[in-house]
């Protein structure tokens, strides 16, 4: 109890943990709950399916970022995303979807504590190697197993979230995000976010502080996995397919990366506004410009991080510390 | 101003109560040489379609929509087209994995889907009770049903009994191993080797080696086409006896045709430039005509054929209803670079085009890819080399 009212003492005292600091946040999501309502005319369906993918991009990059903050920078995002989409498959033949969803995700919670334990002593190009190679041998299993189980490399069907309803599938994935942001603040709020930033910033220096190292490590891998993987669920309950080369492709790990690296880094907030600008701007680009509209993307997200070293939060914030949600 | 102003209002006119096709392709990604094939291909046949009346009377419009290879892409554009562009019918698709993420949608709006591509079977699953959903590509079980023909006459007539199978270790050429090689031994076949690659390797001297000593009759490999290259060097170098070498990558590297390795190896495609019906020289006059080129890609041929019967149905049907329009392709009997067209159940859809009997066996001879197999298409006798 005692150390809990220190953690609050602690948080308390710090200048951006007041409730202007949640406006922005809250804002947010009150404008994701209210998108479907707007009236946007013919184009109201296309914006939810876009505005779908976007939240679900929100979930993974965040997630990730949870896992950066204790240092590790993780290549094996596609892994859990991947296992909670194999998982969702596998599972919703047996039990109901709202069962099947935590389950999927709670095997790959499980699963990134061997990960966890593996890697342990790993650290910077090293951890994110075997983190890429964790992925691959994930893949593999995956692929191996009886085609009448997993689809082998075929694939499989996934049955559709929420009977394919486009507006209850995107309330589904928000709530995720919600979520997902509430881990994300209470990491940010309690003790959990001074163990994060002293492991990241010295291990050695960490344990002599007496974080205990291990236990800490091990919980940011298991609650970034745990979204990771809703967020395959997500994927795999709305495009109805799955198979071993796309869902457990490089690309799903690398995207949280960058998305989260130009929303900003170690923020709630950056990575959901990272997710929402990047699509909304590739979307436009791709509308407006056919031909080679990945490139100027490309360009953008480059100057973009060129410019903007901490991101788009890097704009709101004020002096050195104001803003970090 | 007032010439200007009158031709503009012409225009509006013309276009009011077009017909409007959605065209959903990967004009980019992992599977954009196929979607640009397409592309070119709707685009050649809206060419000859409007300069032929159009369709009810009017021009035919085209909206094209890229889905990038990828299912969060393809599921937003797919939307799009179907409610904001409000198009009557929907074609193109290429990959099986945006097809079937489509899928839902697709029954959603009730869309008509004339469909070039998307062979895999769980494609076929997830269309099987849609009523508007008209399959144009092999399924693929068709085409191993056609390599399977194939390789049994070579039975036949070459005495061939022995086959070995090398495999890349992916999606590609991992799916349905193990079904192939049952049904090669049920043919009678002896699968004396079955080995996995990893594409992109580079590196096959210990395959061969194995392959060597199996003494093959038929060396059949899937794999892409990185592979293709190292693969003959080493067949070569390693002077593998064998009486045909057989692939079947999605595509053949640019200029293998040339290289001297190349000699002799055999595989799969439903049409070539060289195709010797009609109607593939006909299409091969048009678009060199339109583009200044020849492709070798299958996919513009498919797309010009996709339009042009449905262009036909609809002239045929005398309106959009679906169901008109679904009873007239469905009725199809249309010579085509690929042969008579006709629609016809498969295992589990309604509506599909073309079968096993289709697809061409072809062999690179004299910098060039000759059709060898079905014997009524071959140009050329095939190379045995033992």
């Amino acid at each position: 109890m005692s150390r809990v009212i220190e953690a609050t003492r602690t948080v308390s005292r710090r200048p951006d943990f007041t409730g202007r600091a949640f406006v922005p946040l809250a804002l947010f999501f009150l404008l994701a709950l209210a998108f479907p309502f707007l009236p946007l005319g013919a184009r109201a369906e296309y914006l939810l399916q876009i505005a779908f993918f976007t939240v679900v991009a929100g979930v993974l990059a965040l997630s990730w970022d949870i896992l950066a903050r204790s240092g590790q920078v993780s290549l094996a995002h596609a892994a859990f995303y991947g296992l909670g989409a194999y998982g969702f498959a596998l599972l919703s033949k047996a039990v109901p979807w709202f069962l099947a969803m935590p389950l999927a995700a709670l095997i790959a919670g499980l699963v990134s504590l061997i990960l966890g334990a593996v890697t342990m002593r790993l650290s910077g190009m090293y951890f994110a190697i075997a983190t890429l190679a964790f992925t691959e041998v994930v893949r593999t299993v995956i692929q191996n197993l009886p085609e009448s189980v997993a689809g082998g490399a075929n694939g499989l069907l996934v049955p559709a979230l929420l009977g394919g309803n486009a507006r209850a599938q995107y309330f589904l994935a928000l709530a995720v995000l919600l979520l997902t942001a509430l881990v994300s603040l209470a990491v940010r709020f309690t003790r959990l976010h001074h163990a994060f930033a002293a492991i990241r910033q010295g291990e050695e220096t960490a344990r002599v502080l007496g974080v205990s190292i291990v236990r800490y490590k091990l919980l940011a891998f298991f609650i970034s996995s745990f979204l990771a993987a809703l967020g395959g669920v997500l994927f795999a309950g709305k495009t109805f397919f799955i198979n071993p080369l796309e869902t457990f492709s490089l690309a799903n790990s690398i995207a949280p990366l960058t998305t989260s690296i130009f929303g900003g880094l170690y923020t709630t907030l950056g990575p959901i506004l990272g997710a929402t600008v990047l699509r909304v701007a590739e979307e436009i680009l791709h509308n407006y410009i056919k031909n080679g509209y990945l490139v100027v993307y490309g360009l953008v997200l480059m100057l973009s991080i060129l410019w903007l070293p901490r991101g788009l939060m890097g704009l709101f914030r004020k002096g050195k510390r104001g803003g970090e949600l | 101003m007032k010439k200007m102003l009158l031709t503009g209002v012409l225009l509006a006119l013309s276009s009011a109560g077009a017909v409007k096709v959605g065209v959903l392709l990967p004009l980019s990604g992992a599977s954009s040489v196929s979607g640009q094939a397409a592309r070119n291909g709707y685009l050649l046949a809206l060419d000859e379609i409007n300069k032929a009346g159009g369709v009810l009377g009017k021009p035919l419009e085209l909206e094209f929509a890229d889905d990038g290879s990828s299912p969060a892409k393809a599921v937003p554009e797919f939307v799009k087209l179907v409610t904001v562009d409000r198009v009557d019918f929907m074609a193109g698709g290429v990959s099986s994995a945006t097809s079937i993420a489509i899928s839902g949608p697709a029954k959603q709006y009730n869309t008509f889907m004339a469909w070039i591509g998307a062979a895999a079977v769980p494609v076929e699953d997830a269309f099987a009770d849609h009523r508007y959903f008209f399959h144009y590509h092999p399924w693929s079980y068709y085409n191993f049903e056609a390599i399977l023909g194939y390789f049994n006459t070579l039975k036949t007539q070459k005495k061939a009994r022995n086959i070995a199978i090398a495999y890349e270790d992916g999606p590609f050429g991992s799916a349905g191993i193990g079904d192939t090689v049952a049904a090669f031994k049920k043919a009678g076949f002896n699968v004396v080797m079955t080995e996995k690659f990893k594409t992109g390797s580079g590196n096959f001297g210990p395959l061969i080696s194995k392959a060597k000593a199996a003494r093959p009759d038929i060396f059949y490999w899937v794999g892409y086409d990185t592979d293709a290259l190292p693969l003959a060097t080493e067949i070569k170098q390693q002077n593998l006896q064998v009486g045909l070498v057989y692939g079947t990558p999605p595509s053949w590297p640019v200029g293998f045709e040339k290289n001297q390795l190349a000699d002799n190896i055999a595989g799969l495609s439903l049409w070539l430039p060289s195709s010797p019906q009609a109607e593939s020289r006909k299409f091969v006059a048009a678009y060199r005509k339109k583009f200044g080129n020849v492709t070798e890609e299958y996919f513009a041929p498919l797309a010009y054929v996709n339009l042009k019967t449905l262009a036909a149905a609809i002239n045929q049907a005398g309106g959009t209803d679906k169901d008109k329009v679904a009873a007239a392709l469905a009725g199809t009997n249309t010579p085509t670079p690929f042969g008579p067209l006709t629609f016809s159940k498969s295992n589990k859809t309604q509506y599909q085009g073309f079968k096993a009997g289709n697809w061409l066996h072809f062999q690179f001879q004299g910098e060039g890819r000759v059709p060898v197999y079905p014997i009524k298409f071959a140009q050329k006798p095939m190379v045995w080399n033992k």
